[in-house]
């Protein structure tokens, strides 16, 4: 059975680092395999075919035309927090292509696509990705991918400091990490990692920084966002005045004390009940005392 | 011919620990009046002889398709049957057995005068499916060496092995005990051999799984919520997903002290949180299970679809595959594979979910593929509204040949407390980047 290959969340800094391609079918030299699929292992042990990324796209450009106009060429750029994921549409994905070539510069995208990777001959490799979807995303969708690719990627380098720790490598490490319940795609990718890259402490902990300072720069965004957490506390907040109601509505002391046993901050209790009076979902029936509108 | 060969059956039987030589012989000669190559037929041999799978296993890790494994256990019961086989009459032997880990049926083509009790290790044995579980096979090729009755525990501990919890059902099992509490509870009336029948179905569960049920017999004082122990359960396998069937071997008794066990009604009725979809694609089939992530690809075959009104198969240009020309009756689902970055699984949504998802009414959708005389329109469309998005299923999960597919019973998006987690992935690298440094 041919298992689809998943869909990684790594952050551009990680993937832009890695150089080394490996092929499932690798240890069976002369037989093979056409459809086996080609991965790019990373600096910090990911094993990387398919790769679903979002971010802001914030450059498009024909390069096609450019060599005469016959092979339809487009290079895109794609950046999140941490860097910038470059994406090559060609013919064989016209869909793709079709979406370049109209969309507005620069806007939320999201991409599943196939890693590709090019050595010019001098040494140096370039990583890209194919694109297999694109599609409009919005900010909600990026932030939520921000911290789905954080805390997998914090994950995996958890089990890459306990790698290093255990000092082993090879078959010992990869017998290591599977008591330890690792995935074993993961704990190859790290056994590759450590033996191509020799990556140490010392870059762990920088991707752990670059993650941090990706996260913070959208911490604001995230408080204030609209459909987030507030929207919920609005929520709760209507059910308990449904609930506590007897007839005369709630004293706001009450609610206050009430949303504080659930575990709502004071401050966002206010913030709510003033936002629900302005779209008319509440109101005061007597000073200090707030009933929902059924 | 003699001659010739014998250098190349030493060789082989060398390479495979010098065991089954006279077997080696004769492939080897039988491959070679065929004309088989040498090398070919050699490599042939190889392959037959050679285990492919872990030396030792048990039964609660077979699959289909093993080769050459060793195995420990009793054998729980035995029968004689006799086949046909190619016009040949033969005997076959076939039973249960067990190792403590799970009973399974088992089949042996040869007559190992084995006898119910029996304390065994068969050397060599194989597995096939049968009846959607593997089963586990053993002929001339295997070994089976008896093993004092002390070493292991005694065949009522084994057949009526000890409670297990739910998840731990494997496919290969047979027969199971437990204790559970009973979720959902209907009744049923079937026509058994002309013979009216009531039979009880249901959803039982534990803290660590659901599976559905059918009682043949009477469920005497148990309804929904009431906890019961049952012992000698038949199982069946269906699309991986196991089905527990009580019958009159079964024995159930209510549990007297249901507060002692570690689930109550409430704790396994409520709707569980998402698993990592690398959980679900380890199992066979999982019943009612929860899982979150992106739509990373809706496929062909979504949006505006024609079925047959009689079996209500899709059907290709107006015509079923198995009634011919129909009049076809309009559906519309999704498909789409869900992805969270530690595996991706197929989704399927019947038309009410594609609605409640894609936000837009199967009329609506006729409608627009009608206006541009094409139904591609609608799966464009999906496309463009659904690719990237995240979203939760609830549903049954089952194995095929083409990946993991979840038939969703209920969809939703879920609660998104991302500044909740972003706080406390802050919190972990700010540890972590400190000790270090």
């Amino acid at each position: 059975m041919a298992e689809r290959e998943m869909a990684y969340r790594i952050f551009a800094c990680e993937f832009n680092d890695s150089r080394f391609q490996v092929s499932s079918a690798s240890d069976a030299p002369g037989q093979a395999d056409l459809h086996a699929p080609n991965f790019l292992v990373t600096t910090a042990g990911a094993k990387v075919n398919r790769l679903f990324i979002a971010g802001v796209i914030t450059e498009v450009e024909d390069i096609g035309s450019q060599k005469g106009g016959e092979k339809e060429l487009w290079r895109a750029r794609v950046s999140d927090p941490t860097g910038t994921f470059t994406i090559y549409s060609g013919n064989y994905q016209p869909e793709a292509s079709v979406f370049l070539s109209t969309v507005e510069v620069p806007s939320f995208v999201t991409i599943v696509g196939k890693v590709r990777s090019y050595e010019p001959g001098d040494g140096s490799v370039f990583v890209s990705l194919r694109p297999e979807e694109i599609n409009h995303a919005d900010e909600s969708i990026r932030n939520r991918w921000m911290v789905d690719t954080a805390e997998l990627t914090l994950d995996r380098l958890d089990i890459f400091d306990e790698a290093l720790s255990s000092g082993l490598s090879g078959t010992d490490l990869l017998d290591h990490l599977s008591l330890k319940n690792v995935p074993s795609n993961i704990a190859e990718g790290i056994c590759i990692a450590l033996d191509h890259y020799h990556t140490d402490r010392d870059y762990i902990r920088g991707l752990k920084i670059q993650v941090r300072d990706a996260l913070l720069s959208i911490g604001s965004s995230l408080s204030a966002s609209p459909g987030g957490g507030l929207a919920d506390i609005e929520q709760s907040v209507m059910v308990m005045l449904h609930e506590m109601n007897q007839g005369k509505g709630v004293e706001y002391a009450v609610l206050v004390r009430e949303a504080g046993e659930k575990g709502i901050p004071a401050e966002l209790v206010e913030k709510a009940v003033r936002s629900l009076l302005s779209d008319g979902s509440l109101y005061e029936p007597r000073v200090g005392f707030f009933r929902a509108i059924d | 011919m003699d001659e010739r060969i014998a250098p190349h059956v030493e060789e082989l039987s060398r390479v495979l620990g010098n065991r089954y030589t006279e077997e080696i012989r004769a492939e080897l000669e039988k491959l070679l009046q065929y004309r088989v190559p040498l090398d070919e037929a050699k490599r042939t041999i190889l392959n037959r002889f050679t285990s492919r799978s872990p030396a030792s296993v048990q039964v609660k890790d077979l699959v289909g398709g093993m080769n050459g494994f060793d195995i420990i256990g009793r054998v729980i019961s035995i029968e004689k049957k006799n086949v046909t086989v190619q016009e040949d009459k033969r005997s076959v032997f076939t039973g249960s057995f067990g190792d403590g880990t799970g009973i399974c049926s088992f089949t042996c083509w040869d007559d190992m005068s084995l006898k119910a009790g029996d304390a065994i290790r068969i050397k060599n044995a194989y597995t096939r499916m049968w009846n959607n579980r593997p089963e586990l096979y053993f002929g001339k090729r295997s070994v089976i060496e008896k093993l004092p009755d002390d070493q292991l525990q005694d065949i009522a501990e084994m057949s009526h092995a000890k409670p297990k919890k739910l998840q731990d059902i494997a496919p290969a099992d047979v027969m199971a005990s437990s204790e559970v509490v009973i979720v959902e509870m209907y009744h049923r009336d079937i026509s058994l051999k002309g013979k009216m029948l009531t039979i009880t179905e249901g959803v039982i569960a534990d803290e660590t799984a659901k599976l559905p049920f059918t009682s043949w017999t009477p469920l005497r004082g148990a309804d929904i919520g009431s906890f019961i122990h049952f012992e000698g359960a038949s199982i069946r396998i269906f699309r991986g997903l196991p089905s527990i069937n009580f019958s009159d071997n079964t024995t159930i008794s209510l549990i007297a002290q249901p507060e002692k066990l570690p689930f109550t009604l409430h704790s396994v009725s409520s709707a569980a949180d998402p698993v990592p979809i690398l959980n679900v694609l380890d199992k066979s089939g999982i019943f009612d299970v929860t899982v979150a992530g992106n739509i990373i690809s809706v496929r062909p075959g979504s949006g505006i679809i024609e079925r047959c009104p009689v079996c209500n198969r899709v059907t290709q240009k107006a015509s079923c595959r198995a009634h011919g020309p129909v009049e076809c009756v309009s559906d519309m689902r999704i498909k789409f594979i869900l992805d969270d970055g530690t595996g991706s699984l197929h989704v399927m949504l019947n038309c009410e979910l594609s609605e409640a998802v894609y936000g837009k009414t199967m009329y609506e959708a006729e409608k627009m593929a009608r206006e541009s005389i094409s139904k591609e329109v609608v799966f464009d469309d999906m496309k463009r509204v659904l690719t990237g998005k995240y979203i939760a299923i609830r549903g049954n999960s089952s194995k095929n040949e083409f990946g993991v597919t979840l038939v969703a019973k209920s969809a939703w998006c879920p609660d998104a407390d991302l500044k909740g987690r972003m706080d406390i992935l802050l919190k972990r690298i700010e540890g972590q980047v400190s000790n270090n440094g």
